[in-house]
């Protein structure tokens, strides 16, 4: 039989997060989202605390966790804020792929210095003309001697305005199409590379969104991770081992709402009785808290399949689509819970469901999940 | 400085209690045990003089029950302690104040201690005994009620400052002593996650029960409840302060009757 059990070390680890949730996260939630801030005090701290770095090995200077482990505690960071787990997320993200194919040489050269004081970092793949075809990338990467020129235009990138170090996805040969891409680290510092503003959003609003240029940015051949043409290999390797956090950021989402309704349930009288009373209340209640268990547990499953080194892509789109699914639902009839209230800004419960909003999307749009899910479902039976 | 903190697993604030089936203890089956209150300060007490203070080592310990015993060491360990060291009891309940601090004393004796830190009761019992307790049996001197601990090196002497109803103390005293903390007065940090990591390698070392302990003069439980439920209190739905200001004027005029 299967344990579900937490170990003491992964309690303990979770204890932290949810700590640092709830004491520093959640009190400056509302705020930044009205005021659409990027709380960089709040990171500073978390990377104080070993909470930034989760993915990257302990020799390296990061934290060193297992996919289980990241996930208990992305699932708490989002319990205090979605959008602020966002930008850890979207940072561990960008940071995957040199851990994926980077030489020992560039492990050390980019993540050593990288990890040994704050930075953010964020991952460049998804273009204007959309984030789900890779295939189609018109960012290219020239070689030039030993150098490249990269030149092309990246969207929606999360910590755009505030990474120091960018993973950009460039074509070094567009008529390859997905074979032609190719995976380099860019420092924001290069000469040629502009972020455009902010982006307005409708959720995640404690997380920074922009466009970046790249203009004839001279990138050496050494920060060239993995050999040209193996870009799209790696970023899709990459989700693999990111979308099961996702799972757990959505998770975080549907328990702080289920919460808030069933605080809020207990509190609110009509009829002359609390509404938790009515059964029209309790059989949200009912479904809503089946939906935050099975997205916690397929998360749980998908993070430990990994971390026994399957590649667990069927279980991770399983994870990832359910949880941001349910996290969207459960969000909703929070609100419904609310009633009136739950409409108003001045509840916690709307932030939730626009912030839920986007798990269904980002790091593969639920369709492009369903897709990978029925792929994987057939081939068990060609 | 040999400085040794003497801390206790108590219930987590955030966990839901209950008493026992036979009604005489609080159920301690899911209940999250934590270090925390005084022993939290009292560890972060001796955290800062060993900073302060180089070459300093500070020793943690605790008396009780697994596995909740074994978790307030490690915490302690996460948190920047040095050694820690674990009294084994038999499962179940906590030991008695008394029993506790003669399992104290005894480890506390085997090991080198200058200054002895407690809080000044744990955050469950409230008891308030272990330290004066503790003192005793070391006999050496104990300070309560102590906050801002400083150890002055050119006259090798410990000044504090005790918190009472009356005002604030400044005392200083010799080593060996025990002292036991108030709650609150520094800012406890919090563990870090790559200590937190280390702290699960870190060694226990674990000093057996005592093998025929006194039977006579300790205490027992004979009953536990929760506190009733509070009941009465309104909460008034307001737009504006000025309209809660109004509809708790009227509450209070016409409800309590505090005023005609």
């Amino acid at each position: 039989m299967p344990d579900f059990s937490l170990t003491p070390e992964q309690e303990s680890l979770r204890d932290l997060a949810r700590k640092f949730a709830r004491t520093e996260m959640a009190p400056h939630a509302a705020e930044c989202d009205r005021t659409s801030r990027f709380p960089e005090e709040i990171y500073r701290k978390a990377y104080d605390l070993g909470l930034l770095n989760l993915n990257v090995p302990a020799e390296y200077g990061g934290s060193g966790l297992g996919l289980f482990e990241q996930c208990l505690i992305v699932e708490e960071l989002a319990y205090g804020c979605g959008g602020m787990t966002t930008t850890v997320i979207a940072h561990c993200l960008a940071l995957e792929p040199i851990l994926l194919d980077g030489t020992p040489e560039q492990k050390e050269r980019f993540l050593k210095p990288f990890c040994a004081e704050y930075h953010i970092a964020a991952f460049a793949l998804t273009e204007p003309s959309g984030g789900s075809d890779p295939g189609s990338m018109r960012t290219l990467a020239r070689k030039d001697g030993d150098h490249y020129l990269i030149s092309g235009e990246k969207c929606f990138i999360s910590n755009a305005p505030q990474a120091s170090l960018y993973l950009v996805f460039a074509s070094t040969d567009p008529t390859l199409r997905h074979k032609g891409v190719t995976a380099f680290v860019v420092p924001r510092s290069a000469e040629g590379v502009t972020v455009g503003p902010d982006e307005e959003k409708m959720g995640h609003r404690a997380s920074s969104t922009a466009t970046i240029r790249f203009d004839n940015v001279r990138v050496p051949a050494s920060d060239r991770l993995g050999a040209e043409g193996t870009g799209f290999s790696l970023a899709m390797r990459t989700l693999d081992q990111t979308r099961t956090p996702i799972g757990a950021l959505a998770t975080g989402i549907a328990q702080a709402a289920l919460d808030h309704a069933a605080a809020y349930s207990l509190k609110r009288e009509t009829f002359g009785k609390p509404i938790s009373e009515h059964q029209a209340i309790q059989i949200k209640l009912a479904n809503m808290v089946q939906a935050v268990h099975a997205a916690r547990l397929l998360t749980w499953r998908s993070a430990w399949l990994i971390d026994r080194g399957q590649k667990g892509t069927l279980e991770s789109s399983i994870a990832k689509c359910f949880a941001s699914d349910a996290a969207f639902a459960v969000a909703d009839e929070a609100i419904q819970t609310f009633g009136g209230y739950g409409y108003m800004r001045e509840y916690p419960v709307e932030k939730l469901l626009r912030d839920a909003k986007l798990t269904q999307i980002y790091e593969g749009a639920n369709e492009i999940q369903r897709i990978v899910i029925a792929r994987e479902l057939l081939r068990g039976y060609g | 400085m040999e400085i040794v903190v003497c801390v206790k697993p108590v219930p987590d604030a955030e966990t839901r209690l209950r008493a026992a089936a036979d009604g005489t203890t609080l159920d301690i089956e899911a209940v999250k045990f934590v270090l925390t209150g005084y022993d939290e300060s009292a560890v972060e007490q001796a955290l800062l003089l060993k900073e302060a203070n180089p070459g300093s080592k500070v020793h943690v310990v605790s008396a009780g029950p697994p596995p909740r015993t074994e978790e307030v060491l490690r915490a302690s360990l996460a948190l920047g302690c040095d050694l820690a060291t674990w009294v084994e009891m038999p499962p179940g309940v906590a030991p008695d104040p008394i029993s506790a601090a003669r399992a104290l004393a005894r480890a506390v004796s085997a090991m080198p201690h200058d200054l002895i830190l407690c809080g000044k009761n744990a955050g469950d019992d409230e008891a308030g005994v272990v330290a004066g307790a503790l003192a005793e049996l070391l006999g050496v001197p104990d300070h309560s009620a102590v906050v801002d601990l400083r150890w002055d090196a050119a006259s090798s002497r410990l000044r504090f400052q005790r918190s009472t109803e009356a005002g604030m103390e400044t005392w200083e005293a010799p080593l060996p002593c025990v002292v036991a903390l108030q709650q609150a007065w520094n800012d406890p940090r919090t563990a870090k996650l790559p200590s937190i990591l280390k702290s699960r390698r870190l060694p226990i070392a674990k000093v057996p029960p005592e093998a025929a302990p006194p039977a006579a003069g300790t205490t027992r439980p004979t009953k536990f409840e929760l506190p009733p439920p509070r009941t009465g209190a309104k909460l008034i739905e307001f737009k504006t302060p000025e309209e809660a200001a109004q509809k708790l004027v009227k509450l209070l005029k016409e409800e309590a009757k505090v005023f005609p």
